[in-house]
Formats: structure tokens, C-alpha cells, sequence
């Protein structure tokens, strides 16, 4: 596998490894996410995709018997460093997950709750503005003006996902991670969903875990395959589709295994 | 081809009609038991109805009287006040009996011992409170005795009436003519809901009171100490002990707790808070004490049970907006797992309001509760007894007046359960609206 090392590494990983007990999940993973782009990580279901998104903003620490090596740098900063609080970290790299989790509580107060806890907003005018803007970004302002005392699990589905991607960027975080986050919505909410992430690509380095290839092409700039716990490929994301270089990734884009 | 007939989908086939059957056999089966549950139900809460309801009712007899300044200055001025003011009753209901034809006069002793007993000192204590009403005419209504109010339901017949000291046979005659008068009456006994125990030969006066405030007391000391300590273990354990052989251990224990006997915990609260830390007996603390350590398992169950119930997606959710653990608990999860905690927590309640074992070995039991406590310290600390010790004394005493009051008791019990329950719901309701 090649060793990538670009300047505008917003996310470096570096001989990461991911062991779940005994089951050595993630293997050496060395990978440079720019920032301002779309990343998408694609391979076959118990790749390992899910778990390397997940060591970004350290939600694996949630899980008692995972363990992690090796580095994974933010901006050159260690995120596994002794001194770093997962707390302030998942301020920094927000997160929407594969399943729709709206707290149930009223929209505004969905999105209002992370730049509360982090006292982002001075006082009430500023955390309106906050929620606006976030439900603006995530193309729900105009579903969602009206009723924003509303339950947010009152949303449809695909609402629901937009909210949740409202409140993952309420934060201002500086990465957004997606794990599968269309894999629950039907062609019409997905569209919605994959047109916001292209337009959260000028504030945010996005990467988004995806089962769907014409998904990752279509939303992605570039791509990384992974199978059986080893990136195999990490590349712009029309080469990976168009011209693979490892076999492995052009068994699986055409469809051999997975 | 097969050759296997073609079937139509009119005709029910032997396998399917079998199926069918079983189904609806369990189905009444089911029915059958819910039936024998309801019947269960309706036996029992008739029964305690039937025996505990005249508990709750008191046989009066109204007496008129007229009593001018004169008479009480006499009184007054007699070494044995009340007696004196019994006598001026005795002249008024031989006035009466003359007026009704009978030809029976009565004395002192009939009115002051066997109709209404110790009748004076109301009287007395009445013009006293009450100046005005001196001359005027007055109805008092006197609790009747034991015997006489059990003549009046018809619980005592006039063939088992031997002459005593509580009723003579001739008495009967002037109580059948009051009972024609419409003087003697079934009143509601407010003294049974407000009153406090008596000793064993008076259960006419006995009341639930004390009792009533005894378990209320008791009940504080247990929603105070068991519903943190409980939710705050539970939380411990459920979100943040790490899963290793100690916790493991607590958790059996905490499960083999919940199954322990209660007396078990009463001799251990009085081996700890009594002969140890030398608590007061028969106080209330204590008895909440005991009952917080056996209701602490029930409110940890219930509580990590509803905790585990919150699906993992909440939590994720506010970890991933940067929340801590601990603010992802509290703001997310608690709240939801509150419909669950608080159901816990009303069962272990009403478990701890009914109990009567551990409370008989810290000297709860048999206590004789003659006197609301002072205040509220005095609440917790002085000597009282609680309601299901209350029922478990009188139903152990031998006059059957405390049988009826036991039942009696034990409907008072019910209401409180009730009570608890219903506020349990509505505050159930209001946690569930939120969202």
C-alpha cells in the first residue's frame, strides 16, 4: 500500500491498530485526510470502516474492550495523547451516525444542546442565531422554522437525519464524521442528505462511511477501500472507480466480493 | 409433477383445524386465569370491606340536656366534678323514660358505667370550652358502650346477657326504648381515622392515627435515603464501574438482597442501629432505617433495569455533540429512565409500608401508640408504633372490638397503597408528556 503524505493532511492516521479483545480489527492504517474534502471510506460489511471512523473522535472508548494504537493527528496533534479530554475532541470532530438519534426533546432544543454544554453562545439571541444557522446548513430551516418546539422524533426519517446532522454542526466543529448516514432513508431524503454534504465540504473535511458505491462516487473527492481491517487503497476518488491499482478494490467495485 | 392431490383453501386440513384448537384453548386458559384472579380479587376485597368497614362507624346516643348556671356552679363546687355533672344527666333520662310510658328508672351507675362511660369529663370539658350554652338545651352525643353498641348492630343478643358489671339484662329495656326514640344512632367514628391506640379493654376508642403518622415518618426516612443512594448505585454501576469480577459481585449480591428475608433485616437493624449506634427503639428513624437497606435492592433492580432499557443511540448522540459521560446521563438518560426508576421506587415503598416483621424485632410492634409525637424531630426520633404493626397488635389482642379494628386498619393501609400508587402514575404521566 502506498504511503501518502500530503501538506494539507487535515487528519493524519499513522500505524493505527484497533483490536477489539482478541480480534485485531483495524490493521496498520496509515491515511492523510485533506481538509475541505469529502473523504469516503467503502468495503464490505465488518471491514473495519465504521470502527477506523470511530477511533477519529474516539467513541471507541465508550466500547470497554477496544484498544487503540498507534497515532492519529488532528491539525499535527495527537487525539490519543494522555493530556486530550475526548469531551473537548468530539467538540472539534462532530459525528451522525447510521441510525436517525434525534433526542427526544423539541428541535430547537436538539440543536441548541451542544453549543449550550460548550457555552458557544453568550445569550439566548446568540443561540437562536446558532440554531438557525446550523438548521440553514442542513437545509431544514424552512421544514423545521415553524415548529421548532416540536419533538424532533416527530421528523421524518430523512428530516430527522438532517436534524442530526444540524446538531453535529452547531458545535462549528472542524471535521464531520458519517457513518452511513443515508443507509436508513429512502432516494428522495438520500438525495437531500448527499446534496448537503457536498455543500458542508466548504466548511468542513467530511469523511462518510458508505455501503453505496454510487454514493461515494458521487458525493466524494476521494476514497479509501478497506477489507478485512487493511486500508487496500486510498486515492482520488474517479481513479479508484475508473482505474484501481490493487485487485482486491476492483473485485469489489465490480461487484466480485463483499 | 408431484403427485400429490391438489388441495383447496375452502377446506380447513386436519393440521391446520389442530393449530386452530391449540389456539384457542390457550386462549381460554388464559381467561380462565384472569377469571380466578378476579374472583381471587373480589373475595378478598369484600371480605375486608365486610369485617373492616363497622370500624370505621360508632354507635351514639344522644342525650339532651339543659343545664343551667346554678347546676354548674354546684358541680363546680363538688369535690367530684364530674360525677356531678353525670348526675344531672341521670335526672334528664329518667324525665325522658317517665315521657315514653316506662316505668324503669335508672341511676348513676347505668349511665356512667354500662351506656355511655366516662361522659362526665366531656360534659364538664363542653361548658367549660362553651359558656354560652350554659341554660340552654344541649344534645350531646356520647359514644356508647362496647356491649350496648354491639346490642345495638345486633351482634349481641338479649339471651346472652348475664347481669355484670358492664350491662345488667334490666338495662336492655331502657336501651330498647331509646333505640325506639331514635336516640341511639350509627355515626361515622372520626376517632378511628384521628385517634390513637388504647389500652386492651377499651377498643371502642382505639384509633390508627398515631400509626398513620408513624409509617408517614417511617416512609420519609426511606424516600430520603433509598431513592438517592439507590439511583445514585445504580447509575454508578449501569454507566461508569468498569465490567471486571468486583462489580460482577455486587451485582449478584445486589440480586440475592432483593430475596432476603425482611426479618433478616430487622435483626440486623437492630443488631446496627439499636444495640450499636443506640438509636431509639420503636422510632420511626430506625424503622426507616431497616426498611431503606430492604428497599435498596428493589430500587437498584428496577433502576439499572429502566437505565439499560434507554437505547444506546441517545447515549451516542450526546457523546458525539462533545457531551460527558456524566452530562449525557443526566441530561439524556435519567430523564428517560424516570417513568422506570419511579416505578421502582413506588413498589419498594409500598413493599417497606406493609411490613411487618422487621419492624417487630426493633420494638415497633406491640408498641402501644397513645400519643402523637410533638413536632417533627420528635416524629422521627420518639417511640411509635406504624400501621401494619398497629393491625398486627390488635388482630393479636383478645377482644374481638380490636378484631374489627385490625380490619379496619388494614382497609386504612389499602387507601394509603392506593394513594401512593396513583400519585406514582400521575407523576409518571408527566415525565412520559415531556417527550
Amino acid at each position: 500500500m502506498k504511503e501518502t503524505n500530503m501538506t494539507n493532511a487535515k487528519i493524519s492516521a499513522r500505524a493505527v491498530q484497533v483490536y477489539y479483545g482478541d480480534n485485531h480489527a483495524i490493521k496498520d492504517v496509515n491515511v492523510d485526510i485533506e481538509d475541505k474534502t469529502v473523504t469516503a471510506f467503502i468495503g464490505p460489511s465488518g471491514c473495519g470502516k465504521s470502527t477506523f471512523l470511530r477511533t477519529i473522535n474516539r467513541m471507541n472508548d465508550t466500547i470497554d474492550i477496544c484498544r487503540v494504537e498507534g497515532d492519529i493527528l488532528i491539525d499535527g496533534e495527537d487525539i490519543y495523547d494522555a493530556k486530550v479530554d475526548p469531551v473537548q475532541l468530539r467538540a472539534k470532530v462532530g459525528m451522525v451516525f447510521q441510525k436517525p438519534n434525534p433526542f427526544p426533546k423539541s428541535i430547537y432544543d436538539n440543536v441548541a444542546y451542544g453549543p449550550k454544554i460548550h457555552g458557544l453562545a453568550r445569550n439566548k439571541a446568540e443561540l437562536d442565531q446558532i440554531v438557525e444557522s446550523s438548521l440553514r446548513k442542513a437545509a431544514l430551516w424552512n421544514e423545521a422554522k415553524d415548529r421548532l418546539n416540536a419533538p424532533g422524533t416527530g421528523l421524518s426519517g430523512g428530516q430527522q437525519q438532517r436534524l442530526c446532522i444540524a446538531r453535529a454542526i452547531a458545535t462549528s466543529p472542524e471535521v464531520l464524521l458519517m457513518d452511513e448516514p443515508c443507509s436508513a432513508l429512502d432516494p428522495i431524503a438520500t438525495a437531500q442528505v448527499e446534496e448537503l454534504i457536498d455543500e458542508l465540504r466548504q466548511s468542513f473535511s467530511v469523511v462518510i462511511v458508505t455501503h453505496s458505491m454510487q454514493q461515494a462516487a458521487r458525493v466524494s473527492q476521494k476514497t479509501a477501500f478497506f477489507h478485512l481491517g487493511n486500508l487496500v487503497e486510498f486515492g482520488e476518488t474517479d481513479k479508484i472507480f475508473t482505474n484501481p491499482e490493487d485487485p482486491r478494490t476492483e473485485s469489489y467495485i465490480s461487484g466480485r466480493i463483499g | 409433477m408431484t403427485d400429490t392431490p391438489k388441495t383447496s383453501l375452502l377446506t380447513v386440513d386436519a393440521r391446520t383445524r389442530k393449530r386452530n384448537a391449540a389456539e384457542k384453548r390457550f386462549k381460554a386458559y388464559g381467561i380462565v386465569a384472569i377469571a380466578i384472579g378476579l374472583l381471587f380479587l373480589v373475595v378478598l376485597l369484600t371480605s375486608i370491606l365486610r369485617s373492616g368497614l363497622p370500624a370505621f362507624t360508632t354507635t351514639v346516643v344522644a342525650l339532651e340536656a339543659t343545664i343551667t348556671q346554678e347546676d354548674v356552679d354546684a358541680a363546680e363546687g363538688q369535690l367530684l366534678k364530674t360525677a356531678a355533672y353525670e348526675a344531672l344527666l341521670v335526672a334528664k333520662v329518667n324525665e325522658f323514660l317517665v315521657e315514653r310510658g316506662s316505668t324503669i328508672e335508672v341511676d348513676e351507675d347505668f349511665i356512667t358505667d354500662r351506656l355511655v362511660p366516662k361522659t362526665g369529663a366531656t360534659i364538664r370539658e363542653f361548658y367549660k370550652e362553651n359558656p354560652d350554652q350554659i341554660g340552654q338545651t344541649v344534645t350531646f352525643d356520647l359514644p356508647a358502650s362496647t356491649r350496648i353498641s354491639r346490642y345495638f348492630e345486633g351482634d349481641l343478643l338479649r339471651e346472652d346477657v348475664t347481669d355484670s358489671r358492664f350491662l345488667e339484662v334490666a338495662d336492655l329495656d331502657v336501651v330498647d326504648v331509646m333505640i325506639d326514640a331514635g336516640l341511639i344512632t350509627t355515626a361515622f367514628d372520626w376517632n378511628f381515622i384521628t385517634g390513637t391506640d388504647t389500652a386492651v379493654d377499651n377498643p371502642g376508642g382505639a384509633g390508627i392515627g398515631a400509626s398513620v403518622i408513624g409509617s408517614f415518618f417511617m416512609m420519609i426516612v426511606v424516600l430520603l435515603l433509598a431513592l438517592p443512594i439507590g439511583v445514585a448505585a445504580s447509575i454508578y454501576l449501569e454507566e461508569f464501574a468498569p465490567k471486571n469480577r468486583l462489580t460482577d459481585l455486587i451485582e449478584v449480591n445486589i440480586s440475592n438482597l432483593a430475596a432476603v428475608p425482611s426479618i433478616v433485616f430487622g435483626i440486623l437493624g437492630l443488631a446496627v442501629f439499636i444495640q450499636f449506634a443506640h438509636l431509639p427503639q420503636s422510632a420511626p428513624l430506625v424503622g426507616g432505617l431497616v426498611l431503606t437497606l430492604m428497599t435498596l435492592p428493589t430500587i437498584i433492580i428496577s433502576t439499572r433495569a429502566s437505565l439499560k432499557s434507554v437505547p444506546p443511540s441517545i447515549r451516542d448522540a450526546a457523546l458525539g455533540v462533545g457531551a460527558s459521560k456524566m452530562q449525557a446521563v443526566f441530561h439524556h438518560v435519567l430523564p428517560l429512565a424516570m417513568p422506570g426508576i419511579l416505578t421502582g421506587t413506588i413498589i419498594g415503598l409500598a413493599q417497606a409500608l406493609g411490613e411487618t416483621a422487621p419492624l417487630l424485632l426493633i420494638g415497633m410492634v406491640g408498641y402501644v401508640a397513645r400519643e402523637y409525637p410533638d413536632g417533627i424531630i420528635s416524629g422521627f426520633v420518639d417511640s411509635n408504633s406504624a400501621m401494619p404493626a398497629q393491625i398486627y397488635t390488635w388482630a393479636a389482642r383478645a377482644d374481638t372490638g380490636f378484631y374489627e379494628k385490625a380490619w379496619g386498619g388494614i382497609i386504612v393501609l389499602l387507601v394509603f397503597l392506593l394513594t401512593m400508587n396513583l400519585i406514582a402514575i400521575l407523576l409518571r404521566r408527566r415525565f412520559e408528556r415531556r417527550w
